[in-house]
C-alpha cells in the first residue's frame, strides 16, 4: 500500500461511531482514515478495525490504527500511527514488516529525523494552528515548520492541528503531502460535505 | 524468553495497576524481590501507563526475572510484549479476540481471563495456553466481576478444558490447596504480593501448599 499524493486523512474521535464516520469521510474523498479511540477496549478496536479496513480497501484508501500495533497486525491493517508516547517506530516496523505504513507524530525537525531513522513512512507534523481537539501545552508551529521539516527529512508530511477549508491551501503550499483533521470533519453537521470541501481545497 | 509452556509456574503474580500511586516503581520492586526465588508468572498489568512507558517498564523488568526463570506477560498488549522481549500476553475478557492474537503473534505465550465454563471452552479452542478463572472467593479488587464463583465452578472449568487454569480472587495460602484439589494448575493473586519486602516469604508460604 502506497501513500496517495496530496490527501485528506480523517481521524476518529468519541463523537460518532468510527465505522460510520469512516464511511462518510471516504464518501467525501478522504484517502486515509485513522482509528483513534484511546479508551476503547481491544475487542472494540478489533471489531471497528475489521470493518474500517474493509471500507478503506473498497475505496482504495489507507487505513491506519493509532497506537495499537497489535490490532493493526491482527487485522492486517495498512498501517499504524504512533505518537511520541507510543511504541518506537522501529519496534512497530519489526512487528509489522517492511510493507506497513507507519506514521509518527512529531513537533519539529529533531523528532522528524528520529522517526525517519526508525523507519517511519510518513511524518504527522503538528499542531500547525491553534486547536481544541487535544490539550496542547505548546504554541502552534505555523506553516513555516512544514518547510523546515521538509528540508530535513525525505518523508511525506501530513500536517495536523486546526486545519480547515480556509487554511488548507497554504498548508499544501508550504509542502505538506496531506492534511489530517479530527473535529473539522467529526464535528461538522455533515461530515461527507465537510470532507468534500477539504479535499476540494487541497487540490485547488 | 524464559517460558516453559509445558510446565508453567504454579504461582502467578498480577501487578498493582492504576490503583497504586507509583505502580511502575512498585512493579519493578516486585520483580526485584522475586530475585533468586522459584519461578512465578509475572503479569505486568498497568493500564494507567502510556504505551511508551509500559514498553520501557517491561524492558526493565524482563532481566530481573531471568534468574528465577519467571515468564513475563504483558496485560492486553501483544505488541508491547513482542517489542519488549516479554514471554507473552495476558488477554482480559474485553481484549482483541484470542484466536486473532494467536495467529498474529504465534511466538507469544498467551493466556486469557474467563468468567464462565462456556468462555473457558471458547478460549481453549482459540488456542490460548492457559486460563485465569475467578473470582473464586470474595475480594475487593475483583468486586466489579460480581459475586464469587466458588470452588464448584472452578472445578467445572478445570474439567472442561485441557489447558492449565489458574484460580484467582481472594485466594489465601490456606485456600490455595482447595483450588489445586479442584483441578487448578496454580493460583494467581494481586493483593497478597503487593509488599516487595515480604514477597519472597509470601511466595514460599504459597508454594508450600502447591504440588511439586
Amino acid at each position: 500500500m502506497n501513500l496517495p499524493r496530496r490527501f485528506l486523512c480523517v481521524i476518529t474521535d468519541d463523537s460518532r461511531c468510527p465505522v460510520e464516520l469512516a464511511g462518510m469521510a471516504l464518501e467525501g474523498g478522504a484517502r486515509m482514515v485513522q482509528l483513534r479511540r484511546k479508551n476503547a477496549s481491544g475487542r472494540e478496536l478489533y471489531e471497528w478495525s475489521v470493518r474500517m479496513q474493509e471500507l478503506c480497501r473498497h475505496h482504495e484508501a489507507v487505513f491506519i490504527v493509532n497506537d495499537r500495533v497489535d490490532i493493526a497486525l491482527a487485522i492486517q491493517a495498512d498501517g499504524v500511527h504512533l505518537g511520541q508516547q507510543d511504541l518506537p517506530a522501529a519496534a512497530a516496523r519489526k512487528i509489522l514488516g517492511p510493507d506497513a505504513i507507519i506514521g509518527v507524530s512529531v513537533s519539529g525537525v529533531a523528532e522528524a529525523l528520529k522517526a525517519e531513522e526508525h523507519g517511519a513512512s510518513y511524518i504527522g507534523l503538528g499542531h500547525i494552528y491553534p486547536t481544541f481537539s487535544k490539550d496542547k501545552p505548546t504554541p502552534p508551529l505555523g506553516t513555516q515548520a512544514i518547510g523546515e521539516v521538509r528540508k530535513a527529512v525525505g518523508l511525506p508530511i501530513v500536517a495536523i492541528g486546526g486545519i480547515d477549508p480556509a487554511n488548507a491551501p497554504e498548508v499544501i503550499e508550504a509542502g505538506a503531502a496531506g492534511i489530517a483533521v479530527i473535529s473539522a470533519v467529526t464535528g461538522a453537521p455533515d461530515p461527507v460535505s465537510a470532507s468534500k470541501e477539504l479535499v476540494r481545497r487541497i487540490w485547488q | 524468553m524464559t517460558a516453559n509452556r509445558q510446565h508453567l509456574p504454579r504461582l502467578y503474580l498480577v501487578t498493582s495497576g492504576r490503583e497504586h500511586t507509583d505502580a511502575a516503581g512498585l512493579a519493578l520492586r516486585q520483580a526485584e524481590a522475586i530475585g533468586a526465588s522459584g519461578p512465578v508468572v509475572f503479569q505486568l498489568r498497568e493500564k494507567g501507563l502510556e504505551t511508551a512507558r509500559l514498553y520501557d517498564l517491561a524492558q526493565r523488568i524482563r532481566p530481573l526475572l531471568e534468574q528465577s526463570g519467571s515468564p513475563l506477560l504483558v496485560n492486553d498488549r501483544a505488541d508491547i510484549a513482542m517489542a519488549s522481549g516479554a514471554d507473552g500476553v495476558h488477554l482480559p475478557e474485553s481484549s482483541c479476540p484470542a484466536d486473532s492474537i494467536r495467529k498474529a503473534f504465534p511466538g507469544l505465550l498467551t493466556g486469557k481471563s474467563v468468567h464462565s465454563v462456556q468462555s473457558a471452552m471458547d478460549a481453549a479452542k482459540s488456542g490460548v495456553h492457559y486460563l485465569l478463572f475467578g473470582p473464586v472467593f470474595a475480594t475487593p479488587s475483583k468486586a466489579r466481576f460480581g459475586a464469587p464463583q466458588g470452588l464448584e465452578k472452578l472445578e467445572q472449568v478445570c474439567r472442561a478444558v485441557p489447558i492449565p487454569v489458574f484460580a484467582v480472587g481472594g485466594i489465601t495460602p490456606e485456600k490455595s490447596f482447595a483450588c489445586i484439589e479442584r483441578g487448578a494448575w496454580g493460583i494467581a493473586a494481586l493483593a497478597p504480593f503487593l509488599d516487595p519486602g515480604a514477597l519472597s516469604t509470601t511466595l514460599e508460604t504459597y508454594r508450600s501448599y502447591m504440588p511439586i
